[in-house]
């Protein structure tokens, strides 16, 4: 169809402009563009509603009843007071943050000497990235069980060696005591490699002029790295943190798999995620578990916040 | 034009979207109604009736060669066409899962009525939860089928409460059998010169007789162990059984509101501190399920296992050649001869099932001899019922089955109520902490007893 529409130009003359309604204007393919891309967000939004905000919404239901996924009783605050009071979660939230600050503290630190040491050297470097890297491209569950034979107490070869070099060896995941040490030494195995790569990144950004100039001003290669590369390398480490508080506080893989839903021996290894687990998949009490699901919701909240606030890293 | 072009991109983009949520949604063309019209359905009194069937543990729908004999097995095939062959008409369905997460998976499947007949080890939660169809008025009317083809005590193992009956009825039908028992390595015991277990040993015999056996092997001089147990998931139930022996029991009750524990009771604290001796003579590693990495091979190091399964002992020890040298003694039992916990799995029938009679005609050929001994000679599995016994392939084995027969007929029944639940995971962590040293025989049973009655109370 033809629109024909009257305008008056600068000199006072009329014209006569058409306009084809099959001519898209800028505005209307925009919008039609957008809407296109929309439809295509369609079935991954579909997804995030039905296997996330859904789950989410009806976890935060569950907490007020007494549940056991198929008869329902609304009590109120009730699992919520129970979780709060219970030993047993409380112990979980301590073995958490214990195995998560231990991780964090040795990996990062340990990492980064490393990344250093891969980055001040001149041939080799793809080897040892791809070496130490190797770790947190194995899956968790076979970690965990490869590591139960290596910390055995008999045929184990951290004890092979402890002994070889004269120390005292150890039970390990059969004392409470030392069972979360052997977490730890999993979780810092496991995860050194990622802490590697992200600091070799960073290193590898740091300008050399800045080295340059260092040297000019007659620094030694310590006060160069001390002076020099740690501080460029906040932002990494605020990052890695953070990342790192957030995946220790979700720990719940390797733990199921060497202590099993109630993190033998004696809850030593159990963490907030197995509690959870324990709670809600093998005595049936979705109520209890969904409760302390929102519980360490808020903990991991407000602990990244903190972090946050400590490492001035900006969202 | 172009409006036109994005039009059929996106109706294009919305049928493929379709086809593949219908592509990779499940196949259920048969249909419970009964109105389904498959090519293959035979004309016959079950016509086009369809039923779903779970199954957990190691069954195979296609042949399949066996991981510890290395021979080949025959599929649930054979099941499926010899039970279609009976019945004209209809179809079986097998939904196959594995024993991880078993619970969860179940309740997910039985919640969406997802299946007709379910393998349920956890019946007594199920049963309170109003999802299953009693039994009762189905084993009555049906004048060819009889209780009495079980082994002794298995259909009262499986009794359970319904949502709102004060009795035990029947929900379930033994299927799987399982037991508990006492095994043993007869050449470690020549080797040391020590007399056999005696089929029901005490517990002096079994502390004098694993201490003899404790250090270096005068035969290989191999270091020996006199006794070793799984010191953490099963803990508690070997501590339960170890109380029954004594004339003790964990409590009594069945329905949540009526259980009252006896965790703290003599028998549990001496049970407790007669297995922090056994320690003494048993690898570091058994609260952390270690230690035992050779037993069942020709270089076995441990005496006597406390609360071992079937499934685990008796093909696996044919398959490494040590049938003969492996020998089963009784768990604990009370005066009256039972004692140790009853396990296995029961099938039942979905309260929410659309075939319920083709579904009891499963469940009553699920438990016939044929279906039986394909579990036993083809799946690995304990026959649930006494017919058993007259099997060339039982008789191939007989040494280790006849034992197993005996414990699968005196369990503790009604199955522990709590087996499933926080008690069992309180009990057993404070089993743990004794074990460890973190605290005494006593604390730890009064820990146990108390966190458990407080749970309980919570509950309720």
């Amino acid at each position: 169809m033809v629109k024909e529409k009257l305008q008056i130009n600068e000199n006072g003359v009329e014209n006569t402009v058409t306009i084809n309604d099959d001519v898209e204007t800028i505005k209307s393919k925009k919008r039609k563009a957008a809407f296109t891309w929309y439809i295509f967000l369609l079935p991954s939004f579909i997804g995030i509603l039905l296997f996330m905000v859904y789950p989410i919404m009806e976890s935060f239901r569950l907490s007020f009843f007494r549940s056991n996924g198929t008869m329902e009783t609304f009590i109120g605050l009730q699992n919520f007071q129970r979780v709060l009071t219970s030993n047993t979660f409380w112990n979980t939230v301590w073995n958490t943050f214990f195995i998560g600050f231990f991780q964090i503290f040795i990996t990062i630190p340990l990492g980064f000497i490393f990344a250093s040491l891969i980055n001040s050297i001149r041939r080799g470097q793809n080897f040892f990235k791809v070496i130490y890297f190797l770790p947190n491209v194995t899956s968790i569950v076979a970690a965990a069980m490869i590591f139960q034979f290596v910390l055995h107490p008999e045929m184990g070869v951290a004890n092979y060696i402890l002994d070889a070099l004269g120390l005292p060896s150890s039970t390990w995941f059969s004392d409470p005591s030392t069972a979360k040490w052997g977490v730890i030494l999993l979780a810092v195995w496991h995860w050194i490699g990622f802490v590697i790569i992200i600091c070799l990144a960073n290193l590898q950004a740091i300008s050399p002029e800045m080295y340059e100039a260092a040297k000019i001003d007659g620094a030694s290669g310590l006060q160069q790295w001390l002076f020099i590369t740690i501080p460029n390398m906040s932002g990494t480490f605020a990052f890695l943190l953070i990342t790192g508080w957030i995946g220790s506080l979700q720990r719940f893989n390797e733990v199921y798999v060497l202590g099993g839903p109630n993190g033998s021996p004696a809850r030593s290894i159990q963490t907030m995620g197995a509690f959870i687990y324990e709670r809600g998949f093998t005595g049936f009490e979705f109520g209890i578990a969904s409760a302390a699901t929102y519980i360490m919701f808020v903990i991991i909240l407000i602990f990244t916040f903190i972090n946050l606030r400590v490492s001035k890293m900006q969202l | 034009m172009k409006q036109g072009k994005s039009f059929w991109l996106m109706l294009l983009f919305m049928f493929v979207v379709a086809v593949l949520a219908v592509g990779c949604s499940s196949d259920d063309t048969a249909g419970d109604n009964g109105s389904g019209n498959d090519e293959g359905a035979v004309d016959g009194e079950w016509e086009g009736q369809t039923i779903k069937v779970q199954l957990i543990g190691d069954f195979d729908l296609e042949d399949s060669t066996d991981p510890i004999t290395g021979e080949t097995t025959k599929g649930l095939q054979v099941i499926k066409d010899e039970f279609e062959s009976q019945h004209p008409g209809a179809t079986v369905e097998f939904i196959i899962m594995p024993w991880e997460g078993y619970t969860e998976k179940t309740q997910a499947m039985i919640t969406s009525g997802e299946a007709d007949v379910y393998q349920m080890p956890g019946i007594a939660d199920f049963a309170a939860q109003d999802v299953l169809e009693p039994l009762e008025p189905y084993i009555e009317n049906d004048s060819e089928f009889d209780l009495d083809i079980f082994i002794d005590n298995q259909v009262n193992g499986w009794k359970a409460l319904g949502s709102d009956s004060d009795e035990l009825g029947i929900y379930g039908l033994p299927f799987l059998g399982d037991a508990r028992f006492i095994a043993y390595d007869k050449q470690l015991f020549d080797e040391w010169g020590v007399e056999y277990l005696s089929e029901h040993p005490t517990m002096e015999e079994i502390e004098e007789k694993a201490k003899q056996m404790t250090g270096e092997n005068p035969v290989s001089g191999e270091e020996n162990y006199g006794i070793w147990f799984r010191g953490d998931w099963s803990s508690a139930f070997t501590l339960i059984n170890i109380a029954e022996g004594q004339n003790g029991s964990w409590g009594n009750g069945f329905a949540w509101d009526e259980i009252e524990f006896n965790f703290d009771s003599p028998e549990m604290e001496s049970g407790l501190e007669w297995l922090l001796d056994m320690k003494e003579y048993a690898p570091d590693g058994l609260v952390s399920d270690q230690g035992s990495e050779k037993w069942l091979t020709p270089d076995n190091d441990i005496a006597i296992m406390l609360n071992q399964g079937p499934g685990d002992t008796i093909m696996p020890a044919y398959a490494q050649g040590l049938g003969d040298r492996i020998a089963i003694a009784q768990e604990f039992k009370n005066d009256e001869g039972v004692g140790g916990m009853f396990a296995g799995s029961p099938i039942t029938m979905a309260k929410d099932s659309e075939n319920k009679d083709l579904a009891w005609e499963w469940m009553k050929f699920a438990t016939s001899e044929t279906v039986q001994q394909y579990i036993f000679e083809e799946a690995n599995g304990m026959p649930a019922i006494k017919a058993a016994e007259t099997w060339d392939s039982y008789a191939e084995v007989k040494n280790l089955m006849d034992p197993t027969m005996e414990a699968m007929s005196t369990p503790w029944t009604p199955r522990y109520p709590w087996a499933s639940s926080q008690p069992r995971f309180i009990l057993t962590s404070e089993v743990e902490a004794a074990l460890t040293g973190e605290r005494s025989a006593t604390e730890a049973v009064e820990k146990a007893q108390k966190e458990s009655q407080e749970w309980l109370k919570n509950r309720n």
